[in-house]
């Protein structure tokens, strides 16, 4: 039997961040994945993460799924393939089936990084083909370039919803609603509000009553629901959809940890059944670790910090690291870590009733948690926002929530754009310093929620900047619809210019020439 | 003994829904009114519903289902389905090949 000192179970980010963490240190690692692939689910991850620079913020998430398996591959990683581990034994041994054969491995560590799996809501019909996972409908569009269906009912408003529905539109795809059981928006408002402009109806206090069709989905029944979650009779609506996307939540697989008799909690708030870990992520069994979606649903971000700490703590544990750098490394990634989990979408604030404000005292958006936009006249409430009428071109901060996020601050070399004291501080304008228009704040942002507007462009017309992420671009001098926050067209406006460079990683800008009095109004663009 | 008094104790009448015929454990098709059923038959864990039924004996071993499993039998029982004993899990924990698993070499 082969020998480890480390198996990590899992070639996610929390799997792999443990692994090149522990490797780095020199332990021999082996990681174990039952896909084909391995990088769990951030090859998926087609959008921007949030966060700070050390959270690799700004960045999309297959790319950081490449560079963290380019440094495992440096660190001298084994990583096993459609390696399916069945169980964890005592004396720590896992037994792995891998073309067709069972094999056995011993370590002294194991580290479980399994993930997580989608919740369902059964409703009737929801076994007829078209209703899918948003995780799924995402594999089919950003793994293997498939459109999962053309006309989309998303249930569930959280970050997967939302996230994954602005993916389906940019696949092609018409979302036709986003509905949701609770009476707000789960997700970031800033992923609602792309949305939003590009006229996706939300219905919150909504539940997906039935499925339509025969073989497969031909059509939806929404309901109202009351403040018990009871459906209002005679509240339904019937979408014309082909689709129905599931984004109810996620739950943590975590069967493994039970195999190796990891004492385990319900824990409502981390997804469902989830291993006691301490703060190093190591179960009530000594040696067996859980960090990641298994440990409780998160972010990839977070996970990946765990991993790192869980791989800190094994190389201590044998002796790879002494306890000052153990002690020191730990400190800075905990610090890290908790930075990530601050704010109002925050660890600690899941379930929290109904958020009136921000930390900083700013009032939050009712539209936007209503409705997934915001209204034009909430918008001088944030430091954000410093627009006057008549102003030539500076950037329009559209961001109102506690995020832990800041790349915007190190985006203008000028330093126009501060986030000062939190990470999860509203960003602040600072009118005094000349904006050169260079667009570098607009597509720094992974919400979006940063417009350049100028007033000067032309007599009786303003430019707006809007970052676009839509193919084919439009060509310079082409018309199409300006449409404003809630996806209300507006009228035909004129495509100025398309800036497009390789540090703006797809993330186009696009200038339109609008009249006037819309330049605080238009924020969405749809080619004709 | 305490398990066999939970049992036996009085519940009111088993009353049908009109949704009873939704599959909720969709790789062995079992119905909620089965699961339902299930308790006023005197299941009241996870693992007596699923040897009782088969829910959660399927393809995906009772990663979509377990959830509404756990919510049915506790909304039966009428406690939190935090309170719901749940299912074993032991390994293989993905389906395997019985000829996979009968050349399994152990210890070598």
């Amino acid at each position: 039997m082969k020998r480890y000192e480390l198996i990590v179970i899992g070639a996610g980010p929390a799997g792999l961040s443990a692994a090149i963490e522990a490797a780095s240190h020199g332990m021999p690692v082996i990681v174990f994945d039952e896909n084909p692939r391995p990088g769990g689910q951030l090859f998926k991850q087609i959008h921007k993460f949030f966060g700070s620079k050390e959270h690799r913020a700004k960045e999309r998430g297959f790319r950081i799924g490449r560079q963290l398996l380019e440094e495992a591959r440096r660190m001298g990683v084994e990583v096993m393939l459609q390696a399916t581990v069945l169980g964890i034994y005592d004396g720590k041994e896992v037994s792995v089936m891998r073309d067709g054969q069972v094999e056995h491995f011993k370590a002294n560590n194991i580290i479980i990084a399994t993930g997580a799996s989608e919740k369902m809501v059964p409703f009737s019909g929801w076994t007829l083909p078209g209703v899918i996972g948003a995780g799924a409908a995402q594999t089919m569009m950003n793994l293997h370039g498939l459109k999962p269906g053309n006309k989309v009912l998303m249930v569930g408003s959280g970050n997967v919803g939302v996230v994954v529905g602005y993916q389906l539109m940019q696949a092609g795809c018409k979302i036709e609603a986003v509905i949701d059981g609770a009476p707000r928006v789960g997700g970031y408002g800033v992923h609602a509000a792309k949305l939003a402009r590009l006229g996706v109806p939300f219905y919150l206090s909504h539940t997906i009553k039935e499925a339509k069709g025969k073989i497969c989905v031909e059509g939806a029944t929404i309901v109202k629901v009351d403040s018990t979650w009871q459906a209002i009779p005679g509240s339904e609506k019937v979408l014309d959809v082909d689709t129905i996307c599931i984004a109810v939540g996620l739950s943590p697989m975590s069967q493994l940890a039970r195999t190796a008799h990891c004492d385990m909690e319900n824990n409502a708030g981390k997804g469902g059944l989830v291993s006691i870990c301490n703060e190093y992520g190591e179960t009530s069994t000594p040696g067996v670790y859980a960090v990641g979606d298994v440990a409780g649903i998160e972010e990839a971000s977070s996970a990946m910090i765990q991993g790192k700490i869980a791989g800190v703590a094994v190389s201590h544990s044998r002796g790879y690291l002494d306890t000052a750098d153990f002690n020191n490394q730990v400190a800075q990634h905990q610090r890290s870590l908790k930075q990530l989990r601050q704010g109002m979408f925050g660890h600690r604030e899941k379930g929290q009733n109904d958020p009136t404000q921000t930390e900083e005292g700013y009032p939050l958006s009712r539209t936007l948690l209503e409705r997934g936009y915001l209204a034009e006249e909430e918008l001088q409430n944030y430091p954000g926002v410093r627009f006057q009428k008549g102003q030539g071109v500076r950037p329009v901060v559209e961001c109102t929530q506690n995020i832990p996020c800041n790349p915007c601050q190190d985006a203008c070399k000028r330093g126009c754009i501060t986030v000062s004291g939190k990470i999860t501080n509203l960003p602040a304008v600072d009118e005094a310093v000349e904006c050169t228009g260079c667009g570098m704040c607009v597509v720094s942002c992974p919400g979006q929620a940063i417009f350049l507007v100028d007033d000067t462009l032309a007599p009786g017309y303003s430019g707006v900047s809007i970052p676009y992420e839509f193919s084919p671009l439009p060509a310079e001098g082409s018309k199409g619809l300006a449409l404003d926050r809630s996806g209300r067209v507006l009228g035909e406006v004129e495509v100025t210019t398309v800036k497009q460079s390789r540090v703006m990683d797809e993330t186009a800008i696009l200038t339109m020439k609008v009249p006037g009095d819309w330049s605080m109004k238009v924020r969405s663009f749809q080619p004709y | 003994m305490t398990q066999r008094m939970k049992r036996t104790r009085s519940q009111h009448d088993f009353v049908p829904l009109a949704d009873d015929s939704l599959i909720i454990c969709r790789c062995e098709e079992i119905t909620q009114g089965e699961i339902r059923k299930a308790v006023y038959d005197g299941m009241s864990t996870m693992n007596e519903v699923k040897r009782y039924l088969r829910a959660g004996m399927g393809l995906c071993q009772g990663q979509t289902c377990s959830h509404l499993v756990q919510n049915i039998i506790a909304g039966e029982l009428g406690v939190p389905p935090g309170e719901v004993e749940t299912h074993l899990s032991r390994s293989p924990v993905r389906p395997i090949q019985m000829i996979e698993l009968a050349q399994d070499g152990g210890e070598k």
